[in-house]
């Protein structure tokens, strides 16, 4: 969209004045703002901006301050289960066909249960290829994946970071509380 | 017995008293530099609204030592260091394999070498002491490394060499950004040095002498020279900050556009030499403008620190006291490496050529002519920095366009005879004739099959 002519605003730089020239009151003055800064923030003072991450963190804070948005913050997968306590998710493979980095497995078989036609075998997200978009969560038709508020999830090889439907019906068990479907 | 009486011939107690302090002053630099990465680190840190290192105390991970677990970072140095040490030297193949190894022990060499003569103590009426039966006769002593009557010229001569580590290290490392680097730096050193020598001379030409001491008993009596020759303590400071390769004259290693500069082929400890070396640098530059400008080891207003205190303890005070302007200088530094940008480097080159030597050249001449007539007090001085520094300005309108334009920040400077400004009748075909052509360049004389 072109920038309406009235929303532009052409700056000059203005000329050095003669004090500004001799550069040394200038470079004082920067100084006083390093200063400044330096007095604020000394010893995590109150101009220090820095949170101290494991000990403090950013779900305890209020968003106003800085805090985490819980309701919105696209953290690792989950699979939901359903009242029943089985897996939601119906295999109708939206979200491997929408991921943009494809990195949903999904493995569709002939449902168990009457109220459905399919559900997964084998369901398995990458989660180092994830970039937690969001659109899995966005394109299933029955809520079943959804992302959750976790974030430092570390593994020790790259084959444990790639989580399988027990895995993430796991996170559902552990994440419920936190975050209610 | 006669190896006895030769050995009380040699070991006077100035020897001795030079040795002591030189041993212990490698240790006291080499882990105040340690300490000195530190503080940077905190000052940095705290500038920008952030905390620092703050986690790594001396308990190495062992419940034992849980007490000494530091919510200061104090241990960080140590880390840094150790971790310099288990990193892997790694030579890059093509590099002249003798300088590349040795221009790190180079710059290391002179970098711990200029301290000898910094009048740390002044002077100590010690006693007369026998020394595993060796008689040793006391009198006064200078507390420093090497108290030689040219001090002031030593250091010069010693801060200079630096430059050739520098210059080694990127020649050897076989790579254009190192190369450029060094380059740079020896340019820079060069300029620097001709303000640094004149300002120098204003203060010698108050002084009247070449020895530390008595630079410093001058300063003691008639006044710091800070406050006598303000312009040249300032051009002083400048021309130190750009001897000692500190921001924002640290072109030589400028990141962003030499990635390293000229240590972008070290690793592990030899780099670690590289930095080791401009943090004594600092120590160097900063001991040397206390001792001309701020006095030395004379703090006014104290009753108990009288220069003239020949005792231990006043010894000791002194040390504390020149080490304490030392540690706020360097401070300083720092502030004004999170201050202000890295100049460009033309920028850098007009400075020195075109501001910092004619400024100290006039304050040179001002500063003759008072000594001549005899106005060596701290007002009449002050009138004649005054004066030089107006007449300056005053001549600056009337100086050549060329000079002044040059002088704007952003001037672009055209690099004649290349192909966007050609000398006056040159033909420079500027896009290519060949419309398959890879790269804008000229064609122009280069033979091609076709």
């Amino acid at each position: 969209m072109a920038i309406p002519e009235r929303d532009i605003k052409v700056l000059s730089v203005p000329p050095m004045t003669r004090a500004e020239s001799l550069y040394l009151p200038e470079v004082f003055k920067g100084m006083g703002t390093t200063l400044r800064h330096l007095f604020h923030a000394f010893g995590h003072g109150k101009g220090s901006r820095t949170m101290q991450y494991p000990e403090q963190r950013r779900e305890d804070l209020a968003v106003v301050e800085g805090g985490m948005e819980k309701r919105n913050f696209r953290g690792f997968h989950r699979l939901n289960r359903d009242e029943q306590g089985r897996v939601k998710c119906v295999a109708c493979m939206m979200c491997p066909t929408i991921c943009p980095a494809r990195c949903i497995h999904v493995q569709a078989g002939e449902s168990p249960w009457d109220d459905r036609e399919k559900y997964p075998v084998k369901f398995e997200i990458d989660e180092l290829r994830c970039i937690f978009c969001g659109m899995c969560e966005e394109a299933c038709p029955v809520d079943a994946i959804e992302l959750t508020t976790e974030y430092d999830f570390v593994g020790r090889s790259r084959q444990e970071m790639v989580f399988d439907k027990e895995k993430l019906l796991h996170v559902y068990d552990v994440t419920i509380n936190k975050k209610p479907m | 017995m006669n190896t006895l009486a030769f050995l009380e011939s040699i070991l006077t107690g100035q020897l001795l008293v030079s040795g002591l302090v030189i041993v212990l002053l490698v240790h006291v630099i080499l882990g105040t530099v340690a300490y000195m990465i530190y503080l940077e680190r905190k000052i940095c840190a705290y500038v920008q609204d952030r905390i620092g290192p703050n986690r790594v105390g001396f308990d190495f991970g062992l419940p034992a030592l849980s007490f000494l677990k530091g919510a200061l970072g104090l241990g960080q140095p140590l880390a840094d260091g150790l971790k310099l040490f288990l990193k892997e030297d790694y030579t890059p193949t093509r590099v002249d394999r003798l300088m590349f190894t040795l221009a790190p022990a180079i710059i290391i060499v002179p970098a711990l070498m200029g301290f000898v003569v910094i009048p740390w103590g002044g002077v100590w009426d010690m006693p007369s002491f026998t020394l595993l039966g060796v008689a040793v006769e006391g009198g006064p002593v200078h507390v420093t490394g090497a108290a030689i009557n040219v001090g002031v010229v030593y250091l010069l001569a010693i801060g200079s060499l630096g430059v050739y580590g520098v210059t080694l290290g990127g020649w050897a490392s076989n790579n254009k950004y190192s190369f450029l680097g060094g380059l740079r730096a020896t340019a820079q050193m060069i300029s620097y040095e001709i303000p640094l020598g004149l300002s120098l001379m204003a203060v010698l030409l108050v002084v009247g002498s070449l020895v530390p001491e008595r630079i410093v008993g001058f300063q003691a009596r008639e006044g710091w020279l800070m406050l006598s020759q303000p312009l040249a303590g300032v051009l002083f400071f400048v021309s130190i900050l750009a001897e000692a390769n500190r921001a924002p004259f640290d072109n030589a290693e400028a990141e962003q556009e030499l990635v390293g500069g000229y240590h972008t082929e070290y690793s592990s400890m030899r780099w670690a030499m590289y930095f080791l070396a401009e943090y004594a640098h600092m120590i160097t530059s900063c001991a040397f403008f206390t001792l001309l400008f701020l006095g030395g080891y004379h703090l006014p207003l104290v009753p108990w620190l009288r220069p003239e205190d020949t005792s231990i303890a006043g010894a000791l005070l002194k040390f504390g006291v020149f080490f304490g302007k030392v540690v706020g200088l360097i401070c300083a530094m720092m502030v004004i490496r999170w201050t202000i940008p890295r100049l460009r480097y033309d920028q850098i080159m007009i400075m020195a050529w075109q501001v910092v030597i004619p400024l100290s050249l006039g304050v040179v001449v001002g500063t003759s002519v008072a000594v001549h007539l005899g106005w060596t007090g701290i007002l009449p001085m002050l009138a004649m920095n005054g004066v030089v520094l107006a007449l300056l300005l005053a001549a600056q309108p009337f100086l050549d366009k060329g000079v002044r334009t040059r002088a704007l920040p952003n001037a672009r400077i055209r690099l004649y005879g290349s192909r966007f400004s050609p000398m006056p009748g040159e033909r420079v075909v500027t896009s290519p004739s060949d419309p398959t052509a890879l790269e804008d360049r000229p064609y122009e004389g280069t033979a091609r099959m076709i």
